[in-house]
Parts: structure tokens; sequence; C-alpha cells
């Protein structure tokens, strides 16, 4: 690549095809210039979709068990209680930034989770939605922060108070965030020095959860003729007129990617996880829970518990191993036979109208090169997506349509969106089939001109 | 030595000039545009190294916190 060219990935957390291809692509001139002069379709996300690993896996190209994190908590350890968060700290694999750093290339990084604390590059970087709070340093170097309170009113991470029946407001802080991380980009793209410039927005994924069942018909939860039945299409508008912002900013030397970790669905509704183990036998409880609870481990029975659960967008699932945990008491012989009971039952799970819900659980050694850390003994996809894991128990029922954190109307899906748009045409256009989110790391340094190191997993996008 | 003046937000830092022509060999082809860029990106890495050595595991309070967004945000019950 000539030397006078700049790359420019907009990041879209949770940004949907469905609804950036085709739904409402007449609506996004600015991306529907992207995708109709480049080139564009899913990007199939990592197992869990999940937004950590999923941009790290992205930027580093390495997929989870690599990287040795699985998800924002993770086990420490074999004892029932110690967890790590997956912090930038984890990160050890070298992102495109780290690479494009050691070829002098100088880069503008804002808020690819996880990124607090700020580690070192080769220019600048703002940290994510997981840093602790304002008074962070939460920039590098240590110096930019003053600068962006000085000049952009401060950084906001992200919306506060998510799970929240107060939609008006949550509409303005999802408003407020993408303003404020798209200005803070915008400013950087034009008062720093930048070969590449990457920034993720967070506000897409909050949309998402917090207002999906007011456009989607097929939501069980669906209302119709609401205030807030265009409340992401809107969104969408508004992110479309921001890009065009910095796409006018970026200029004709830059190519551009818009990129998002995975993408969203309806949420059906949640499938109580620890519930059902205790129901077919596999977890005991010391005293059973009055009303809803969630499981602590001090409550289980582990003389009797073969396994147990999480919840989240995706289920978790820790087998209880004789010599692995301390009170473990499937033989190590048993393992796999346990595992594969187990996936079977999980595998034909039914909804509520006793329809096979086309669960999905992996085993960790089959979908990763290698497993690092400790991963869960399985990874539990429920219902295509479109039911969540509930970790609580005391519903009554394994299914519940009511969400144990609070009001959320949307699962993830397995495919975000993938679009790469060079101004001067220089690229292959139209639409792409099996790019996999591993495929942007070494296609951004192949835009550089840079051989990807062999160990990136991803292929090169052309 | 350094020579510096109270205003200039840069300072001049002499170095060995067979060390400078080293350098300059070493950064043609790359991405640096400078001696000077190529020095300034690695001093900076060692030091931020160091400061960023402190910061390797998060505090207590600072995990906390995040545990609670992370729940609140619907990410694990």
């Amino acid at each position: 690549m000539p030397s006078d060219r700049k790359v420019l990935v907009i990041g879209l957390d949770c940004a949907t095809p469905q609804l950036v291809f085709d739904r409402w692509k007449e609506k996004l001139p600015n991306l529907k210039k992207l995708i109709d002069g480049g080139s564009y379709g899913l990007l199939e996300s990592t197992i869990p979709p999940i937004t950590v690993p999923a941009w790290m896996s992205m930027m580093t190209s390495k997929d989870p068990g690599t990287l040795g994190f699985y998800g924002f908590r993770n086990r420490k350890n074999y004892s029932y209680d110690e967890m790590f968060f997956a912090t930038s700290t984890v990160v050890k694999e070298k992102t495109v930034w780290d690479i494009l750093s050691e070829q002098g290339k100088k880069s503008i990084v804002v808020g690819v989770p996880p990124a607090y604390p700020p580690k070192p590059l080769n220019g600048n970087l703002l940290s994510c939605f997981l840093t602790p709070g304002p008074e962070s340093d939460y920039t590098y170097p240590k110096e930019l922060k003053s600068e962006i309170v000085t000049n952009c009113g401060g950084y906001i991470f992200d919306v506060m108070n998510f799970r929240t029946d107060d939609k008006e407001k949550l509409l303005r802080d999802i408003d407020e965030l993408a303003e404020n991380r798209f200005g803070v980009t915008k400013y950087l793209m034009q008062n720093k020095e930048w070969d590449f410039c990457m920034f993720v927005e967070m506000g897409v994924d909050r949309i998402h959860h917090g207002y999906w069942k007011y456009f989607d018909k097929e939501h069980v939860l669906y209302e119709p003729n609401s205030k807030y039945e265009n409340a992401i299409q809107d969104f969408y508008i508004k992110i479309d007129q921001m890009i065009g912002e910095l796409l006018s900013v970026a200029g004709d030397d830059t190519i551009v990617l818009v990129v998002s970790d995975h993408g969203a669905k309806r949420m059906d509704g949640g499938l109580c996880f620890n519930e059902w183990l205790m129901q077919e036998g596999y977890l005991t409880l010391k005293q059973k829970p009055e009303g809803r609870t969630q499981v602590k481990h001090d409550n289980i029975d582990w003389s009797k518990t073969k396994a147990w659960g999480s919840g989240g967008y995706y289920g978790r699932l820790f087998m209880n191993v004789k010599g692995r945990e301390p009170n473990g008491i499937i033989p190590k012989e048993d393992y796999e036979k346990v595992r594969s009971e187990l996936v079977e039952k999980l595998e034909a799970l039914t909804d509520m109208q006793g329809k096979v819900m086309g669960t999905r659980a992996y085993r960790p050694e089959e979908i990763y090169s290698t497993v690092n850390n400790i991963a869960p003994d399985l990874i539990v996809l429920f219902g295509d997506l479109y039911w969540r894991s509930v970790g609580t128990v005391g519903f009554g029922s394994i299914h519940t349509l009511e969400n144990d954190t609070g009001p959320d109307d949307a699962n993830h899906a397995q495919h975000g969106i993938f679009i790469m748009y060079d101004p001067r045409g220089q690229q292959k256009k139209g639409k792409l089939e099996g790019t996999n989110i591993m495929d942007v790391g070494p296609t951004i340094l192949n835009l550089f001109g840079i051989e990807p190191p062999r160990d990136m997993r991803g292929k090169i996008v052309k | 030595m350094e020579k510096s003046r109270n205003k200039d937000p840069k300072v001049t830092i002499k170095i060995p000039r067979p060390l400078y022509n080293n350098l300059k060999e070493i950064i043609a082809g790359s991405g640096f545009d400078s001696a000077t860029d190529f020095i300034v990106y690695v001093l900076r890495d060692i030091i931020s190294h160091e400061l960023y050595r402190g910061k390797e595991s998060l505090s207590a309070g600072e995990i906390d916190i995040i545990r609670k967004r992370l729940k609140a945000l619907g990410y694990f019950s």
C-alpha cells in the first residue's frame, strides 16, 4: 500500500447485518455508500459472541482459547469462587496497533474493549466501558486525559443506568454516549498524527437491548404503536450521520472498515440453567430456595453436585471433577461420559411449546485451536441465542419470560457486519462470504503492506 | 546534556553521532519518518511499561465497580 494511505475502523458494537444491509440501508446514506461502493458481508463472531473476547479476537486474530479468556469473568483456578476479570492486562497477544507501533505507524484507539488500564502504543489510546470512573487514568499517554476533558468535555464510558424502565432517559443517555464517542474520535483524528484509527461505539448494543421489542413484531413482548417504535432506526440514522462526519475528516486517502463484534436478535426468554441442572439431578442445593435467588456457592451441596451453571447472554457450565475441584465427585475417567450426557440433554431442550430450541453446547477444545487458562467445561448457546441463560433459581420452571437482571429485549447473534471501502476503488467489490472476525486483523495489516504474523489465525480479505 | 527552555514543550537531547547513524540505518524502510520519531517511540515504550507495571492488577475497589456495571449491563447474572 502506498505510504499515504490510512485506515479507519469504525466499530459498532452489536451492529446487526439484517438492519444495516437490508432493513434500513436506504435510510443510511453513508453506510450505503460504503456498502455499495465497497465489499460487505456477515462477520462470524467468536463463540461465545460477546464483546469480551470478540473485539480482542478481531484485533489479535486469535480465538478466545488462545487469548485465554472466554468472557468478562473467568475462573482463576479450580476453586468454586475465584474469578478474574478480563481487563487489558490479561491480553498477552499483540494487537494490530501493537504491530503497527513496531513498524512506526501511529494509531488512535478509542474504546476497544478490554482497554483499561490503557496500554502503551505509538499514538493515542482511550480506554473502554470497563473503566472504573472519570477519576481513573483512562488515556495513553496519561496527559491526553486533560486534553480530552478540555476539548471534548470529557469521555463517557457507557450509559450508567442501563437496566431501567425510564426509557426516555436511557434514550438521551445513549445519544449522549454516541455523540461524545464520535466527538472524541473526530477531535483526535483532526488533532493527532495517525495512520490507523479505530474506535468502538457501544450505543448500538445498548439501544438493541433496551428497545428491540418496540419494532420487532416477532418479539414475544412486542408493543405495537409504541412511541419507541423507531428508536433503534432513528439511532442508526444518527450514527450514520456521525459516520459521515468522520468520513469527511478521513478524506479520500483513508480506507474505511465498519465492523461489529456480533449481531443482535430478539430475546424470546431465559432458560433457567441452574433450575434445569437441579431438575436433572446434576445440582443439589443445601437449602431449597425461598423465592427467586442466586445460587451461592456456599449453598451448593458439593457432595451431590456434578455441574453448575452461570447466567448471561450465553451459558457457562462447570463440572465438579474429583481431584480437580475442591470437593469434586465426577471421577476423571467419567468426565467425558458425563459431559457428553450433558451435551445431549442440553441440545434436546425444548421451548415452552415443547419444540426443540436449537441449543448448542460446545466443548472448548473442539472450537478453539488451544485452550489457555480455564475455560468452562461447556459453552452453551441456548435456543440459537433467542434465549439467554438465567443463573437464578426459584422460577418454578426452566423457562422464564422475565430477565433476572432487569429489562432486556435482545440477545446477541452469531454474525456481525463487515464493510470495507476504499475511496479510490482499489478493491474487490460486492458481497463477501465466509468472513470471520479473526480475518479483520490480518486484513488491516495487509492494507498497510505488512505481512501478518504467521500465528494470526485469520485470512486476508481483499 | 539537556537544553531546555521553560515554555518549549520539547527538549534537545544529544546522542553520539555513530549511534544516530546506526539508528538511521535501522529505521530505513520502516514506517518511522526520522531517528527522532524512533527514539521517542522507544523511550515512551520503556517509560510507559514501567508506569504500567504498577497497574497490572486492578484494585479491589476498581474490580467491584466493574463487576457491578457488567451485572447491570446483563453480561452475567
